[in-house]
């Protein structure tokens, strides 16, 4: 086990080690010097010596005099303690600046998770038990639909639906603008924004998980100690749910590490149809602006998140199935 | 020889798909034949009717936005504001029936009409917003109309001036010096109105921030006759000049001298102007766009009068024929073969001819289908040719990341040891990084420096290279578990190639479940392309897919108001991604009968 884990962390390392060297050469072939973009503003109200003596030392500060390698261990080590570089938009380091979207991204997510459970997985078991009856057809229809739709589809039509013909939720945006009052209020009002961006996400994600529970389902129904479960007597809700189920969790598990961490990256579509200030916001934001050093931060934020998602998934094996040996 | 089977060709296989599978009826003594494999899978298919459903709605999409855009093809650099947020209609033209063999006057708007009829009354059709819709009265009869991009003018028997529609700009106040004044020809313009006295002076009045239209004092009082377009305005006089009323230097200044003082009719269309002489000769001048100078030989000599739209002419001979040339994108300069006609009118994208008996033809923009957009395109036509390039971008991305997965699958899965490890670990780094952000780095980054058309093969290759990772793993385990086989050992001690034994003898055995997931992905990939266009990171303006047409959809105004714009792209590419996925899952069923559960 503990040997797994070491060979595992290693791999790790080395997939960080590659695709941190692939995004670092990304980022410097993007066109621009980052020093001077660093001064744009105020280069009109300087004289040229002074501009020239700003400019060396923002290169100086930025480490651009350096040779390339240096640059990029500096980076990766800097990354790596969590500093992220600097927001040439924002004018204030990334770690800070994304404090704000980070919660709001986070909370959206975490959120979405508890309705999401609670409906694909008795829907799965329901329609593997009854597989083949009409109501099982009519969902493998609905879901295939579900997860065929574009997620900003889902969200416009939501917002034309919730938010202009029937004006119960808000368009877009975190909270009400320029709100002031108790902490209790406020977090109510940061959950009405998030109704409609919850549900679009909920809604999206229904379809494909349903339709994986129930084939995870079907595969455990199929094996010879359920028939030894019903032999023996068991109750059909023991079968299923204590049998059956913990048994269908493995592959389920794989699922579900990697649709939580997509959805990190598939809110970028739901942040930007919804004006929702979180990561997904701050990178589109990043790129339009050209901002590079913090879209390159946000995507080294995604690649540990994933493969840090993908150590926990297989350790988690385990925890699911003792018969499972990671070797 | 061997008797034929059912379904073992071609035609069998497509007759199956299309027409059903024929019921053959066995008698008590014969037995159900024995099926190959993908007679097996096409009848599986054939039986799911979620799948054929699925097949049928791709191929009409398909066939659609392949063979639809050459009878409906896209001008890409075409952008008319005037056009811009018209819901679909096809009212254009559609004049009341009143109003047919009696007309006395008739002007086309934007995206709607005026006329009035012999009684004085007057009536509307079109695209008419609300304020439109309140129509001036008047004890008097009304003779004349003129109608501009959304507010219209009217002129009574007594020479009084009636305004409606747009009242912002002060375009409802109508100034004191005209209604004092017995007016003799009024015209409605782009969110300007002026109006001719029977004195012969000419009043502006409306939006003048956005055109000016200076009037020299030692013109007035002997104008016979003004036009306009949305930039600036020309007039005759009763020494059968032209005069330009601009403030600025255009091509429209440079009015060919030979044609002074012989003026009698006068039109103008964007870029240019006509202008017809007293010996039935016409004259254009200004710029060249849409061939407005080519003019028809045969009219010359015969003009009487001159009409013209945003780039068209129509002409009315004296014979009482028509005949229209310029710009033709709405059909506009194709006139229909006419007689007896006594007047015309021609606006915007539509022309009007009245005959003597007061009968109307038209011919013209009728309007549009499914309305258009924020800059006047026709929306049709674009979601056409956007699905086009949605299409092939999702096919092209495919068979880039197709290739690239077989190739690293096979050879990972066939040789194993450190050649799989090296590989399975690059999938594992491409997989690892989140898709949508990183193919969005790599568009702005790349995307900044090549052209439009470029970015769309930019998409292409970059979807292509990130999507491989999850086809080689599947074609890995595919290809792990056959090369154990006999068969493979039998190739091996024949002594093939062991590129040869991969690909020719082991990847057809599996090449089926590649095809269900390439399929799958077919869809994933035009997915991807959408959401990358949506977000302004895809395919830009002013090409168009179905993601880029709902590119700042999520604007109140556009959702509540403008619905067409984001309700039938999304419609198309929900109805597309829906249809391959359902038949792709279809496909899988069928290839794996035990699968069927899933």
């Amino acid at each position: 086990m503990f040997k797994y884990v070491l060979r595992r962390l290693v791999y790790i390392v080395v997939v960080f080690l590659v695709a941190s060297v692939l995004l670092f050469a990304l980022y410097k072939s993007v066109p621009g010097d980052p020093a001077r973009m660093m001064l744009e503003g105020n280069k009109a109200s300087m004289k040229p010596e002074e501009y020239e003596a700003r400019y060396q030392d923002a290169v100086r500060r930025l480490g651009l005099d350096k040779p390339v390698v240096i640059q990029y261990f500096t980076w990766l080590f800097n990354t790596i303690k969590g500093d992220f570089g600097y927001s040439l938009t924002y004018k204030m380091p990334v770690r800070q600046m994304i404090g704000v979207p980070m919660k709001n991204t986070i909370m959206l997510n975490v959120w979405s998770l508890i309705p999401v459970f609670l409906i694909t997985i008795p829907l799965g078991i329901a329609t593997a038990v009854r597989r083949g009856s009409r109501f099982d057809n009519a969902v493998q229809v609905i879901t295939i639909i579900g997860y065929s739709l574009p997620f900003f589809v889902i969200a416009l039509l939501f917002i034309f639906l919730f938010a202009v013909k029937i004006p119960i939720f808000p368009i877009s945006g975190v909270q009400t603008p320029a709100l002031k009052g108790t902490p209790t209020r406020m977090f109510l009002d940061k959950l009405y924004h998030m109704a409609l961006p919850l549900s679009v996400m909920v809604f999206t994600s229904l379809g494909g998980l349903t339709r994986y529970v129930r084939a995870t389902m079907i595969e455990a129904l199929r094996m010879d100690y359920i028939r030894t479960a019903r032999a023996k007597g068991l109750t059909e809700k023991v079968v299923i749910y204590s049998h059956a189920f913990r048994n269908a969790l493995i592959p389920f598990i794989t699922i579900m590490t990697g649709w939580f961490i997509s959805i990190f990256s598939g809110s970028v579509v739901i942040e930007r149809t919804f004006l929702w200030n979180g990561m997904g916001k701050v990178i589109i934001d990043a790129l339009n602006q050209q901002d590079f050093a913090v879209s390159l931060a946000m995507v080294m934020f995604y690649l540990i998140l994933s493969l840090i998602g993908n150590l926990l998934m297989d350790l988690s094996y385990g925890l699911a199935d003792p018969r499972v040996k990671l070797s | 020889m061997a008797k034929r089977t059912y379904g073992s060709t071609f035609t069998d296989v497509l007759k199956t798909l299309f027409l059903g599978r024929r019921a053959a009826t066995l008698s008590i003594l014969e037995e159900e034949q024995v099926q190959s494999p993908y007679r097996t899978m096409l009848r599986n298919f054939s039986e799911k009717w979620s799948a054929m459903l699925g097949l049928y709605i791709f191929l009409a999409i398909f066939l659609a936005v392949f063979i639809l855009p050459i009878f409906f093809p896209m001008d890409i650099g075409f952008q008319d504001p005037t056009q811009k947020n018209t819901k679909p209609s096809s009212s254009f033209m559609r004049y009341s029936k009143e109003l047919d063999g009696a007309a006395v006057s008739i002007d086309g708007g934007s995206v709607f009409g005026v006329g009035v009829d012999a009684s004085g009354k007057i009536h509307q059709w079109g695209t008419l917003t609300a304020k439109q819709q309140k129509l001036p009265t008047s004890a008097a009869k009304f003779v004349q109309v003129s109608a501009g991009l959304d507010h219209a003018l009217a002129l009574d028997e007594n020479g009084r001036v009636y305004t409606w529609g747009n009242d912002r700009f002060t375009l409802s106040a109508i100034p004191p010096l005209v209604s004092g004044q017995r007016v003799k020809q009024v015209l409605a313009g782009h969110q300007i109105s002026m109006a001719l006295t029977e004195s012969g002076s000419i009043s502006v009045w409306g939006n003048t921030n956005l055109i000016t239209i200076p009037v020299p004092a030692d013109r007035q009082g002997t104008f016979t006759k003004m036009v306009a377009n949305t930039t600036l305005a020309l007039a005759t006089t009763k020494a059968g000049e032209v005069v330009v009323l601009s403030s600025k230097e255009t091509p429209f200044s440079y009015v060919p001298p030979e044609i002074q003082g012989k003026v009698v009719d006068l039109a103008v269309t964007e870029r240019s102007a006509a202008a017809v002489t007293s010996d039935g000769r016409v004259v254009v001048w200004g710029g060249e766009d849409h061939g407005v100078q080519e003019i028809p030989a045969q009219i010359q000599g015969k003009t009487v009068a001159i009409s013209a739209g945003r780039g068209h002419y129509t002409a009315l001979l004296s014979d009482g024929t028509v005949a229209s040339w310029g710009w033709n994108n709405y059909k506009q300069a194709k006139a229909p073969k006419l007689k007896n006609i006594v007047s015309i009118s021609s606006a915007y994208f539509q022309n009007y001819a009245v005959d003597k008996n007061g009968k109307i033809y038209t011919w013209g923009l009728k309007g549009y289908l499914m309305g258009t957009d924020q800059y006047g395109r026709d929306l049709f036509t674009r979601l056409l040719t956007g699905g086009r390039v949605t299409l092939t971008i999702g096919a092209i991305a495919v068979i880039i990341s197709g290739l690239i997965g077989i190739i690293i699958g096979s050879f990972s899965g066939y040789y194993g040891g450190k050649t799989d490890m090296l590989l399975m670990r690059l999938a594992e780094v491409v997989n690892a990084i989140p898709f949508l952000p990183l193919a969005m780095i790599l568009s702005a980054i790349i995307g900044s420096r090549i052209s439009e058309t470029g970015r769309i093969s930019m998409i292409m290759v970059i979807l292509g290279l990130l999507s491989w990772p999850s086809l080689a793993r599947l074609v890995r385990g595919q290809i792990l578990a056959a090369r154990e086989q006999e068969f493979v050992t039998a190739a091996k001690a024949m002594g093939i190639k062991e590129v040869k034994i991969i690909f020719r003898h082991i990847l057809p055995n599996v090449i089926t479940v590649v095809l269900v997931n390439l399929t799958l992905s077919f869809a994933l990939c035009m997915l991807y392309e959408s959401s990358l266009s949506y977000l302004g990171f895809g395919v830009n303006e002013p090409n168009a897919t179905w993601g880029n047409m709902l590119y700042g959809c999520n604007d109140s105004t556009v959702m509540a108001q403008y619905w067409w714009r984001w309700v039938f792209p999304a419609i198309a590419l929900s109805l597309c991604t829906v249809s391959i996925n359902m038949a792709g899952d279809g496909m899988r069923d069928a290839i794996d009968p035990k699968s069927n559960d899933r």
